[in-house]
């Protein structure tokens, strides 16, 4: 214990335990709806960007992880809503759909990169709008969208602030599995891919395999946050979820928090999503523009995020 | 015969269409030519020249067809400081990176237009000779389609006898076949690099100017588009500019037949089947010898 505390991530240990501890407490000092919501949505962001993340470790940069946030999505409400299951249920069922999509896709473009895999990957999900829109319409009510069920029924204002911890588990968890795969041989194998292929083959590593189970894994996950978004916040959806923009986010919160990192993705969703949200009051073609800017300053000149800057800041003995 | 003149109509939409995304196509094939990167954000910049073109027509009351002009060169002048003061800051770094810059670029671009345009509504340049048709027995040829398909043809024209005839066009194919090897000889790779960039991009200008004359078009269309021209290039060969010729036509008249059996709301899904169905049956192209 003498030796984590002092240790090589103390301070960072530090503040992590204590910006849990208020994000705990937070909604009994505010129990302010709005700023709840904003919260539950970054959470359930952070998931999806954490997933978004985990593929591009392995070096596959998804252009198209709209599809399987709104697969998983779909996948849940139309089991919950056709078969009456409980959507506590359903949010882990629904979720295989996008896995077994995604392990369709991870087979298409195993042999691709960077480019091609994120053009096939974003018409991927353009032809999933379509077909969900158009002849399965029957099922999935076309553009006109469908109703989802609420996770818990309460008192509007009881339950922003219970769907708030159970999205805040929801994402801790997640953010536990995937710290946990990082450390693991599956973590050491994707990013030895990422990082040269080649040498990575012949080293023993079993390209299609671990590309595979990174797009299946990834992809579960993406749908995992999409059915815990319909059955908390927005409670309807449409295939607008499938929208280019919804691609884009994950990519542009992993990217500014640090790529390849774990806690990176969520930083990134907190700081830009908070930063959004602020902005939105100027205008939404100025602060996508805004945003734009800050996506290409941060290719340019932090190219590995904001992440290292904080622990230059936490940590400055160490680095 | 009622059904072979639709047939015929179809084809020449087709034809027409294709020479339209052929220029783009081959923007983008310029550009990934010679410094090996492809910009996602291409439909954008297409999209920015289509506008320049509307804004010269709709305000100053130019000619259309000499709008194009105006925006081939406003459109040189932004692709070159897209070049100098985006892509080229992080050439040699990860290849995601140009994934994420064009991105950004796709941010600004729309979102500024959209800021430029307010209200945004689908706007369209309308033509001199716009509704006004050759009758030809038993179809009717458009002069719009006729001065596009010309205007495409002459443009391959002047761009490949750039390539072939002139200094910068030869240092150009130069780079393009090694970079190492070109700058070597004395030939200022960064300085082509900012000329290739503004020739695509205005490339893509005259695409977006004749696109905007047979559809409507608002700062969100370009998305679209570009992936088409992206899969045209793959399906011709990357590189190779006959293939992303052929690869256009061939698209066009794909797309025109698919949509007309298929439906409108199958346009966009057809492209990226193609796309799939031509990466996964061989991914060098039809006449490239391109590395996937």
């Amino acid at each position: 214990m003498i030796k984590l505390i002092n240790g090589f991530k103390s301070n960072f240990f530090k503040l992590g335990l204590i910006m849990l501890v208020f994000i705990i407490i937070f909604p009994f000092i505010l129990p302010d709806q709005y700023v709840l919501y904003v919260l539950t949505t970054i959470f359930i962001l952070s998931i999806n960007a954490m997933s978004w993340n985990l593929l591009a470790s392995s070096g596959q940069a998804s252009l198209g992880h709209a599809a399987f946030f709104g697969l998983g999505a779909y996948g849940s409400i139309l089991l919950a809503n056709n078969f009456s299951l409980s959507p506590w249920f359903t949010i882990f069922l629904g979720p295989l759909i996008p896995a077994i999509m995604g392990l369709g896709v991870g087979l298409l473009v195993v042999r691709l990169r960077e480019w091609f895999l994120a053009m096939v990957t974003f018409g991927f999900a353009v032809i999933v709008q379509t077909i969900i829109a158009n002849p399965l319409s029957w099922l999935t009510n076309g553009w006109n969208g469908l109703r989802a069920s609420s996770l818990i029924v309460l008192t509007p204002n009881l339950r922003f602030i219970v769907i708030y911890f159970i999205v805040l588990v929801a994402m801790l968890s997640v953010y536990f599995i995937i710290h946990k795969t990082f450390n693991s041989k599956f973590g050491l194998a994707i990013t030895a891919i990422r990082d040269n292929e080649l040498a990575a083959n012949v080293s023993g590593i079993s390209l299609i395999k671990y590309k595979l189970l990174v797009f299946i894994v990834s992809s579960y996950i993406a749908g995992f946050a999409g059915a815990l978004e319909v059955h908390t916040i927005s409670t309807f959806i449409s295939p607008e979820i499938f929208s280019p923009l919804n691609s884009f986010w994950p990519l542009i919160f992993s990217i500014s928090g640090g790529i390849g990192t774990t806690f990176g993705p969520i930083l990134g969703t907190f700081l830009i999503r908070t930063f959004w949200e602020i902005l939105r009051e100027i205008g939404g073609f100025e602060s996508m523009i805004i945003i734009g800017f800050i996506l290409v300053l941060i290719v340019i000149f932090l190219p590995k995020g904001l992440l290292p800057i904080l622990k230059k800041v936490i940590n400055p003995q160490r680095s | 015969m009622v059904e072979s003149t639709i047939i015929i109509q179809i084809i020449l939409w087709g034809l027409v269409i294709g020479s339209i995304y052929s220029l783009l196509a081959t923007g983008l094939n310029v550009i990934f030519g010679v410094m090996k990167i492809v910009n996602f954000a291409h439909g954008e910049i297409m999209i920015m020249g289509a506008y320049i073109s509307f804004w010269f027509w709709s305000i100053l009351n130019l000619n259309p067809y000499i709008a194009i002009i105006f925006s081939m060169l406003s459109l040189m002048m932004i692709g070159i400081v897209i070049e100098r003061f985006g892509f080229r800051l992080i050439r040699n770094t990860s290849k995601l990176n140009e994934i994420f810059l064009s991105l950004g670029l796709i941010f600004i671009i729309q979102n500024g237009l959209g800021l430029a345009a307010t209200p945004i509504r689908p706007v369209k340049i309308i033509s001199p000779v716009q509704g006004m048709s050759l009758s030809l027995g038993i179809i009717d040829l458009p002069y719009d389609f006729m001065i596009i398909f010309l205007v495409a043809i002459g443009i391959m024209i002047v761009l490949y006898g750039f390539l072939f005839y002139t200094k910068i066009g030869k240092s150009l194919r130069a780079v393009s076949q090694n970079r190492v090897a070109a700058m070597l000889v004395g030939i200022n790779a960064s300085k082509v690099d900012m000329i290739t960039f503004g020739i695509g991009s205005s490339l893509a200008a005259v695409a977006g100017s004749l696109f905007g004359m047979l559809n409507t078009f608002d700062p969100y269309t370009g998305t679209i588009p570009a992936i088409k021209a992206f899969a045209i290039i793959i399906l011709g060969g990357l590189g190779s500019i006959p293939g992303a010729l052929i690869g256009s036509i061939a698209y066009g008249v794909t797309e025109s037949l698919g949509t007309f059996i298929l439906g409108g709301a199958w346009r966009d899904a057809i492209a990226f089947a193609l796309l799939i169905v031509v990466l996964i049956i061989r991914p060098k192209g039809l006449f490239g010898e391109g590395k996937v």
